[in-house]
Formats: C-alpha cells, structure tokens, sequence
C-alpha cells in the first residue's frame, strides 16, 4: 500500500501530479515510507541518477551545439518518466498517455528548430558527440533493463507495431530467409524503447563519422529529424492505445468476443433486446461495463440478471445491468381486458408523478412461468471445503439449502436467515465511495 | 527459402505466378545483360556527340535513322491492319509527346552529365508505379515497399544535395554564352528562375521526365493495342517523330551554322548510338518481358544499367578509351567533368537497391481478413472487402464538407477564424522574412507555425466532438474534447519549460540582440493575439463563470437540476476551448514580453532583461495551465465530479432512505464529456418490491442530481442466490466477496466477525 501512495506524491518523477496535495508533511511522510521500501530505494536512486545524467547531456549538448544529441537526450527525459513504479490503474493509463504525448511534443520542438537550422546551419563541434552518444545509450538500456515498468511494457506489447518495428521486422525476415539460425534472435518482436535507442545511437554514430570526415554539418540536422521521426513513430500507437482508453472506448480487440456474449445473452429466456451497451477499461485490461437489457413482461427479473451477468462476468469484471420492461404497471393476466390505469413506461428518463411512490399492493412478478421462484433455491454448493472462508460468506446471503456445518473464517454469524436488517447492514456502503478515480474508492480494485 | 518466414500462406511464391525456373531464363537474363551495357555505352557516347550536334539535330537523327531501320525489320505499312485517318492523329500526337519527353531526356543529359542521367531517368515503369503508388496512396504494399520509396528519395537527394559536380562551376561562368538556340535558352531560363544550378537543375527535370515518361507509356497503351501491336507503333512513332522534326530541324541548319566539322566522322557513332539505344534495347526489352515478367526483368535491367553506367563513368574519359575511340572522335577537351564523386557512388547504391526493393513481387496476401476455416482445417481469407470497401471521396467536395461541418457551430467558427487569421500572418512573416533575407522574421513565422498546431487540434478537435456516437466510442466523441485540452495543456507545458530552459542559458551568457526588427513583428503578433483573445474570450468567461458557480453555490444549480445542465452543455466545462484560450494567451503574453524587453533594452541597454522576462513569462504560463490539466486529469480518470459531488450525497442518501431499498454498492459517477455524466448503481431491495418501480423512482432522484445516463441495477436476495446456483462464476462470486470484506472493512471499520 505505501508504495502505491508514494509514487504519487513522487515530485521528481510526476512533477504535475504533486499540485494535488502538496502538504509537506504528508511528503516528508511518504519519503520515510519510501526509504523503509527496497523496491521504492532503488527507483529512487534511478530517478536521481537519471536527473544527473540528463543534466550532464544537456550541458554536451549546448556545448557540442548538436541538434541530434539533444533530440536523443530527450528519450533519456522519457526514460525518467518511465521509472515511477506501480500506481491506481487508471492514473498509470493517464500516466503512459502523458509521457507519451509529452515526448512527441518534444519531438515536435525538435522538429521545429531543425527547419530553423537548416537554412543556417551553424557549426557542430564533435569533440563530445561520440561520448555523449554511448553515456546515454549506456543509461538508456540500464535503466530499460533493470527497472521493469508494468504499464509501460502492458502497453509496449498490447499496442500496434511502429512503423521502426514493422521495418525491423520485415528486414530481419529477409535476413533469416538467408541465415536461417538467426531466426530465434531476430524474428520474435523487439522491444520498441531498446529499438529507437539503438537506432538513434546509430545515427549519432553515422553523424559523427560524416562531420569527421567530410565536414557535412548538415548530417547532424538530418538525423534530428531522423530521431524525431522515429520517436513519433515508436510513441504514437502507445500514445493511441492508452489514449482510447482514457477515451472509455470499447478495445476493439475484446469486440469479437464481446459481440459473441452479448448474442448469447439476448438468446436467453425472457431476453427480448440489449440496448445502450458500453463497454470500456478501466486500467490496462479490466473491463468495466453497463447495458440495459429489456425483458418479456412475464419473465423474472432476477434470474434474467443473473444470467446476464453470469453469461458477461468473465469478460466485464465490473458489470451494471438494468433490467426494464415495458407496460410493467398493468396487472398480467388481465391486460387485455382491463384498460391500463397509466400509460407509464419503464424507461428511465420520464418521471411519472403517478410512480412516485411506492405502492405496496402491487404483485411481485415471482409467479410468472419458468422460474423455480425463490424459495425453490437450486443451489449446487461446493462441498465444505477446507478454505479459510467460504466463498459467499461476505456477502452477507442467505442460503436455505445450505448445510450448516461449522463455518470458519469470518462468516455473518448473525446475518443467517431472512432478516433485512442485516442485509441492509452488510451492504451499506459509506457515501463518500464515489467514482472509479477517487483515492478510497481505488481500494477495493485492489486484492 | 524466404516463404518459410513470412507470416501468410497465401505470400507470392505459393499461391502466385507460377514461376520458370532460372536455367531457363538464363539466357534472357544475358541477352538483357548485354543490351542494357551497350545501351550505357550509347548513353555515354550520346554526351560526347551531344557536344558538338545541337540537340535537336541529334534527336532528328536518333529517330530517322531507327525509324529507317525498323520500316526495314517491321514493315508496318505492308502488313497489318490499314491505319484510319483518327488514328493518324492520335499517331501525330503520340509523336509529338515522345519528341517533347526525349528532349527533354537529353536536355537532361547534356546538363547532368551520362552516369547521373542513367541513374535518374531509366527506370522502368513498374519501379515509378510502385513509388508512386508508396507516395500517394495508402495501400502500398507492405514495410518493404515504404523502404524503397524512401531509398528512392534520399537517393535523388543524394544526387541534390551531396553531389560536389566540378562541372558547376564551370556553368556558372558562362551560363548564358553558349546556348545554341531558343529552346535550350527557354530551358535554361527556366531552371534559373527556380533558383538552381544548372546541374542540380537537370536532376529536377530528370525526374519530372521520368514521371512524364511513365504517364506517357501508360497512357500510350492503348493506341498500340489499337494499332496492332507495340512494336509496330513503334516503328510508326519513330517515322512520324522524324517528319514533325524535320521542318525545324531545317530552318536551324538553315539560320545557325553548325559546329561539326565532317559529318562523315559522326556516322559510325550515330550508327552505334541508334543500334544500342533505340533498336537493340527495344527489342530485347520486348522479349524479355514476354518471357519473364515485368518485375523480375525491370529487376535485372536496372541492376546492370546502374553497374554498367558506375564503371563506365570511372573508365570513359580514362586515357585508354581516349586512344582506343580517337578513331571516330574529335579529341577530347574536357577530360575532368561530371566525375564519380562520394554522392553519386552512394546514390547509385541506395537507386540499385530502391529498384530492386520496388520491383519485387508485392505481397498483397497479407491483407486478407480471415473468414473461417475449411473442414480440412485451413484457414480461409477474404480479400474482397479491400476493393469493394474502399470509397474514396473526392477531394474538392471533402473540403466543402467539412468547410461546411466547421461553420456550423459557434466553437469550431471561432476557431477557424482565427487559425486562418494566424496562418495569414505567418505566411506574410515568412514571405517577407525571404525577401529581405531576414532570418530572425522566418524563425518566428515558424514558431508561429508551430504554435498554429495546437490551434488545429483544437479545431479537430471541436470537428469531432460531433461525430455519432459508434461501436467503439459508444457514449459519442464528447471525451475527445477533454483529451485535446490535456494535450493541449501538456503542450504549453512543454513551451513554457523549453522557454524556461532557454531562458536560463541566456541570464547566464546574455547574447547581444537586434531588436530593430522585434517591434513591428511583436506588435502584429500581440495585435492579432488579442484578436484571439476577444474572439475566444467570451466562450472561456462562459466556461469559467458556469464552473464559478458550481463551486461557490452548488445549490444554485440544484434547484433547476437536470434541466439548466442541458443548457449549459454549449460552452460550460469546455476543456478544448479553455485550451486554445490559454494557448493565444500565451502568445499574447509573449508579444508584450517582447516589448517590454526591446523597451528595456533600447533605453536602458539592459541586456539581461529578455531572460528575465522569458523566464516570467514561461512560469505564468506554467501557472496558468495547472488548473486545466487538473481539471482534466480528474474528467479522465473517472472522478466523480467535484461540482456535484453535493448533490450526488445527497440523492444517495435520499435513495437509501427509500421505501423498500436495503442497500446501494458500487456507486459510479463520472463526468464523460461535457454534456454527459453518466452512472452505475447497483440497489439491494427488498424481495416484495417491483423492481422497475425502484427504477422508476431512483432515476429521477439521480438525473436532478445531474446524472443524465444511468444504470441501475435492481438486486434481490434471489439474484444472489440464482448467481450461486450458476457455478460457473465461482471465481466471480469469490471476487466479488472478498471486495465486499475489504471495503467493509476499510470503510465502517469493523469486521463483522
């Protein structure tokens, strides 16, 4: 828990999320907790040594006056971004999306200032350069290596290919087509943050032999730009990726599959439509959702929901369904006879004032055809097992036909047996859990 | 071996062409060999005769002695169909073109010299319609492809930038002495006013040759489809090329004096000239291409051209050739011209390479989308949906289109308004940074170009907040709106710490600077900035009054709910606008520093003020975009809104309070766009109440509270008893247990033991 609080209140390494709650004392607070932390130490001293080693190459840079170095120390700038550790789901998605759009826009300025450059180019001195070069594409691979960032390689691996990536890819087939046993090295996807920095070390080395030798200055332009370029094309379908998810889109990737359950359920008994579906995630991978499902008038409500939610369960791990039908006010059996008291719908957006309150005569719905009603309770438990608590137990049920044998762990002792009471005991929640992004309410993502 | 590799089953070496084997194209492949080094050899050799023959003259020839040669081997009028007088003109047309392109094809030459002629102008067709079809349309086949199409251009590149010509210095020294007649003074003019030398000059033409060229014979194909055949066209062609040319040809010989001594000693060159590059090559080409197909013979032929042409370039003006062709050629005067240098040598790599990467078999069968699998458990692609999918609208009425999308509603007209106004003067800036050769005017029109780019994604932005809402973004485009204005926020971000860093460099080693041009530059810039800013002024005060009173009177609002929350969705919380306004904002900011600094500086020659004042100015910038990265962050990460979170307690305590409702769990709000807020619910309710009843009850309670797209989901005892007769979700049910433990235990506090 305290390292997930404490990145937050990282200023090194998430300068704008520190504005939040900038109470010193509390940042006195999570700094003791981080240096309690091995995990915490060790990112901690990469940011240090990143900072160090960033300010170092910006100091080369002005000296050796090279556009290129400076658009390569700016990867060294992501790779300060990339070391903060875990954090809330969805402030990592937040987080990727930043630095990645944060490191275009750089590559953007690079751009810009390259133009500039090439209608007067000044000098490049390359007394630097080379050093420069191997010091950053040396920390660049330390860092990349040895601090394993979760969201950053989720993202890395669930994004589309780059542009770089597709070429590598489709040169190192080729060249396996004529050495054949070096397919095990080359065929498998590369790591697009290993690919630019060495990509981008090459062309610093092509630079620096070129403005040895011949004296173009210009190269050095040209592979700023070759360096920005490659940047938008590693960044951009990660940027993309993370940037629909804070869009709340449907991932199309969980579509086809998504279509597949969504057709089963409206095949279910009583089912007549799903409508205003949505689907989105939440973090990297959990998948959030809510549809209105509309139902035969005769069909149970609580079973239909059940099995909806059964049937969507395993993809949807946080799942709202609405059940609604229409003409609900109107008794059953006679709706052909008697003339309806109100031509009240189910749908939500119009208020009835004739439904305002409760009406207490009316019927419950528990009769209709092909449900085994509540009381039958077709319950196939599990057999006591030797779990340290029972899989329902928290859930404050209860189960008619459940064996009553000796229950260990923290079951509701008291919330056996149908008493409201208790239920609506174990259910309350506390008004202040709202949201998917505040902080308390991120606590029950968590196992 | 290749196939082993590529991902598809359908790549090209299975399910293609079926393939000759190589033994038996081999001679072919000589024969090719052979005729693209002579037609080098004839290349080179037509420089040296170019000369001293004036151009015209030269392509006089060229034709009519090939024209002669082929009325011998084809004899188009003696067999084949009668030719109509239509055809005739389109014939003379035909010709016409061709005599334009070869001319300008040995203009080419005569201004670059025979290597970098053959290096830009003979490629075959296949290879330009692939670059072409890389360069202008998506669907180019593959990374590969790509990869070529860049080859090509740093080639040509190469060629333009890194090429060190002796011979243009020489050009330079006369460059309007020696031109024999109008046409080469025409084209000489020509390039001139385009600002480049002469040798860089026939590079640009050479390749607006070779388009023309390939246009030429695509659009030619269907004449000799008309006419009976390639080669008699051909021959045709040649004929009719010689009559258009004579007239002219003779009224030059007539008025110019010629500068042959003896005709008598250039026939045996024209001779070699008309058999190596336009009979031989020509008829080899045509069996080739009959006998293997066009890519693979494309491939071959370039590969040895280019060689042959490399090696000849580096032994043609050698001493020995000098002695061995002294026989049939005046002796030779400029021995060092448009030799190999480093530029050509890499760019007839990278030309050797892009043609070889651009005429191998495209894969197509990788775009295929899986359809099924046979019963024999293959895997079954259609490829269908590429061809029938692809619409493409034209261009003229797509920018109609979204012209017309853009003025319609007020936010995206402000903002077209003033990006045209701010392109207006940038272009004005750059115009007149050129002609007065100022750079500090062309840095800033750039940064100003640079900065326009923010306004375009705003303005995209504004676009497609509009869009109907689709499979994939199923609440609609409002979020995109919220995005734009984080990166547009980040984007300030990054200005102000690039500000900030250049800033300090200079409070460290103040450099001295001109500021005769700064005014009048910085009082356009802050004339049209506050421009903007009225522009823009009255969406933000709208935004920021409607947030104003959110968080002073919360309950100012409550009071018309539901209903004054749709009026608002205009311009209330609109996080793109807050963007743009901040971005011209800051612009205008930096106009006024500018002024104040060169103010400064003039009368009291404080050099340090500039720094100073950047450095200002980069931290209000910095300060002033906070709040709206913040106001963003929390629309993104799906907090519940802060203006309403009042009233959301107060409607959940009103709902649990209810008649029949037990309990409520996993309570969501969130602010999607603008204009949405949307929620989840789940109700625990007694199990004698009619669910839709507590549906119809909670909606409203919730939609005053400004929630306008909810789901509730009515629960039962019976709903948790059916949920553990379907054991399938065990694990589910499991999960979802032990987050009711947690979050009984984090929030009340007590463990119910």
């Amino acid at each position: 828990m305290s390292v997930l609080c404490v990145c937050v209140f990282q200023g090194t390494i998430h300068p704008f999320r520190k504005t939040h709650r900038s109470m010193v004392g509390k940042l006195v607070q999570e700094f003791r907790l981080v240096s309690s932390d091995r995990r915490s130490w060790r990112i901690l001293v990469f940011g240090v040594l990143n900072l160090l080693c960033t300010g170092c190459l910006l100091m080369w840079c002005s000296s050796t006056n090279s556009m290129a170095l400076t658009a390569y120390t700016y990867l060294t700038i992501f790779d300060l971004f990339r070391t903060h550790c875990r954090m809330f789901e969805r402030l990592e998605v937040l987080s990727v999306f930043a630095s990645t759009v944060l490191v275009q826009l750089g590559a953007l300025f690079i751009l810009k200032e390259s133009v500039e450059r090439f209608m007067e180019q000044p000098e490049v001195h390359t007394g630097r350069l080379l050093v420069g070069t191997f010091v950053a594409l040396f920390f660049n691979l330390l860092t990349l290596l040895s601090v394993r960032n979760k969201p950053f390689s989720y993202v890395s691996e669930a994004a589309s290919s780059s542009w770089l990536q597709e070429h590598v890819a489709d040169l190192s087939r080729s060249v396996c087509g004529v050495v054949p046993g070096l397919s095990s090295i080359l065929l498998p996807r590369m790591n697009p943050f290993v690919l630019i920095n060495v990509c981008g070390a090459l062309s610093l080395c092509i630079t620096y032999t070129l403005i040895e030798t011949n004296n173009y200055n210009a190269v050095d332009t040209a592979s700023a730009v070759t360096i920005a370029l490659m940047t938008f094309g590693t960044m951009y379908p990660m940027s993309v990726y993370s940037g629909k998810v804070l869009l709340q889109t449907t991932p199309s990737h969980v579509i086809g599959q998504l279509d597949k359950l969504l057709r089963e359920v409206s095949t279910l008994d009583g089912v007549l439509e799903v409508r205003n579906e949505h689907f989105w995630t939440v973090g990297f991978g959990s998948l959030a959702g809510s549809a209105h499902v509309r139902i035969r008038r005769d069909a149970n409500e609580q079973l239909v929901l059940a099995h909806v939610t059964n049937r969507l369960l395993p993809l949807v791990s946080t799942l709202t369904v609405q059940i609604f039908k229409d003409d609900w006010t109107r008794p059953l059996l006679t709706s052909v006879l008697a003339p309806p008291p109100s031509e009240g719908h189910a749908h939500f957006s119009d208020a009835d004032p004739l439904t305002s309150t409760p009406s207490k005569q009316t019927p419950p719905p528990e009769f209709s055809f092909h449900t085994p009603g509540r009381n039958v309770a077709p319950v196939v438990f599990p057999a006591p097992s030797p779990h340290a608590h029972r899989p329902y137990a928290g859930l404050g049920l209860s189960y008619l036909g459940v064996p009553t044998a000796p229950r260990p762990g923290p079951g509701p002792g008291p919330g056996l047996g149908p008493r409201p009471h208790a239920h609506a005991h174990s259910f309350r929640t506390s008004s202040v859990n709202l949201g998917f992004g505040s902080n308390s309410q991120y606590r029950h993502y968590m196992p | 071996m290749e196939d082993k590799y590529s991902s598809n089953v359908l790549s090209a070496g299975k399910l293609g062409m079926v393939e000759v084997p190589e033994a038996k194209l081999m001679r072919y492949i000589v024969l090719l060999v052979i005729s693209k080094v002579f037609k080098a050899l004839g290349i080179f050799e037509s420089y040296d005769v170019l000369k001293y023959v004036h151009i015209v003259q030269f392509i006089f020839i060229l034709k009519l002695g090939s024209a002669i040669i082929l009325l011998f081997f084809q004899k188009p009028f003696s067999s084949g169909k009668v030719i109509t007088k239509r055809q005739w003109i389109k014939l003379l047309k035909h010709a016409v073109f061709s005599c334009v392109i070869s001319l300008l094809g040995f203009f080419g030459l005569t201004l670059c010299g025979p290597l970098r002629a053959l290096l830009l102008f003979e490629h075959s067709d296949v290879v330009v319609i692939a670059l072409l079809g890389v360069l202008f349309t998506n669907t180019g086949g593959g990374p590969s492809k790509t990869r070529g199409a860049a080859f090509f251009i740093i080639a040509v590149v190469c060629l333009l930038l890194f090429d060190n010509d002796d011979l243009m210095a020489k050009m330079a020294e006369h460059p309007e002495g020696h031109h024999d007649s109008h046409l080469t003074h025409f084209l000489y003019t020509s390039i001139s006013f385009l600002g480049l030398a002469d040798h860089k000059g026939g590079v640009v033409l050479l390749v607006a040759s070779l388009c023309l060229k390939v246009a030429f014979h695509t659009a030619s194909r269907k004449l000799s489809v008309e006419l009976g055949g390639a080669k008699r066209l051909y021959a045709l062609d040649n004929l009719v090329c010689a009559v258009v040319l004579l007239p002219w040809v003779v009224v030059l010989s007539a008025t110019t004096e010629s500068k042959v001594e003896s005709w008598s000693s250039l026939v045996l060159p024209f001779g070699m000239i008309v058999l190596s590059v336009m009979i031989l090559e020509f008829y080899v080409e045509s069996v080739c291409s009959a006998k293997m197909e066009a890519p693979r013979c494309a491939r071959y032929g370039a590969v040895a051209l280019f060689l042959s042409g490399l090696l000849l370039a580096n032994f043609w003006t050698h001493p020995l050739t000098d002695q061995l062709w002294s026989v049939g050629k005046p002796p030779q005067q400029l021995s060092t011209e448009h030799v190999l240098s480093g530029g050509v040598l890499v760019s007839a790599l990278f030309f050797i390479m892009s043609s070889s990467i651009l005429s191998s078999p495209s894969r197509k069968g990788q775009k295929g989308t899986l359809v099924g699998y046979s019963p024999e458990g293959t895997p079954l692609y259609n490829f269908m949906g590429d061809a029938l999918q692809h619409t493409s609208q034209s261009l003229p009425r797509f920018i109609k289109d979204s012209l017309k999308q853009i003025l319609e509603e007020y936010d995206s007209r402000q903002i077209f308004y003033f990006l045209c106004l701010n392109l207006a003067f940038t272009f004005v800036e750059l115009f007149y940074g050129v002609w007065t050769n100022s750079l500090g005017l062309i840095s800033d029109g750039f940064h100003m170009l640079f900065d326009c780019s923010a306004l375009v994604l705003g303005l995209f932005a504004a676009l497609m907040t509009r869009w109907k809402a689709t499979r994939i973004f199923s609440y609609g485009y409002g979020r995109v709106e919220i995005l734009s204005g984080f990166i547009n926020g980040l984007f300030l971000m990054v200005i102000a710490f690039f500000v900030f860093m250049e800033s300090i460099t200079r409070l460290l080693d103040p450099p001295n600077i001109n500021t005769d041009m700064l005014t009048p530059v910085s009082v356009g810039g802050l004339l049209v900035n506050l421009v903007g800013i009225c522009a823009f002024s009255h969406a933000h005060s709208h935004g920021a009054k409607s947030c104003h009173a959110h968080g002073s009177h919360a309950h100012g609002s409550h009071a018309h709910g539901g209903h004054g929350h749709s009026h608002s969705s205009g311009s209330g919380m609109n996080a793109n606008m807050r963007g743009v306004f901040l971005h011209v904002l800051a612009d205008t900011l930096g106009s006024v520093g500018v002024i104040i600094s060169t103010i400064l500086i003039r009368q009291f020659g404080w050099l340090i003020a500039d720094p100073i004042c950047s450095l200002f100015i980069s931290s209000l910038i910095f300060l002033s975009v906070i709040p709206l990265i913040k106001d963003a962050c929390e629309v993104l990460l799906l907090r519940t809104p802060p203006e309403h979170e009042k009233e959301l307690n107060a409607a959940l305590e009103k709902i649990e309070k209810m008649d029949g409702v037990l309990s409520y769990r996993d309570a969501h709000f969130w602010r999607h766009s603008a204009n949405t807020i949307a929620g989840t619910i789940h109700l625990q309710v007694m199990s004698d109440v009619v669910e839709q009843r507590i549906i119809q009850q909670v909606t409203p309670v919730l939609k005053d509270a400004g929630v306008n797209n909810l789901s509730v989901q009515v629960e039962k005892e019976a709903y948790f008893q059916h949920m553990s007769g379907l054991s399938t979700g065990f694990q589910e049910v499991l999960t979802m247990t032990q987050q009711m433990e947690s979050m009984k235990c984090l929030n009340d506090g007590t463990c119910i033991m």
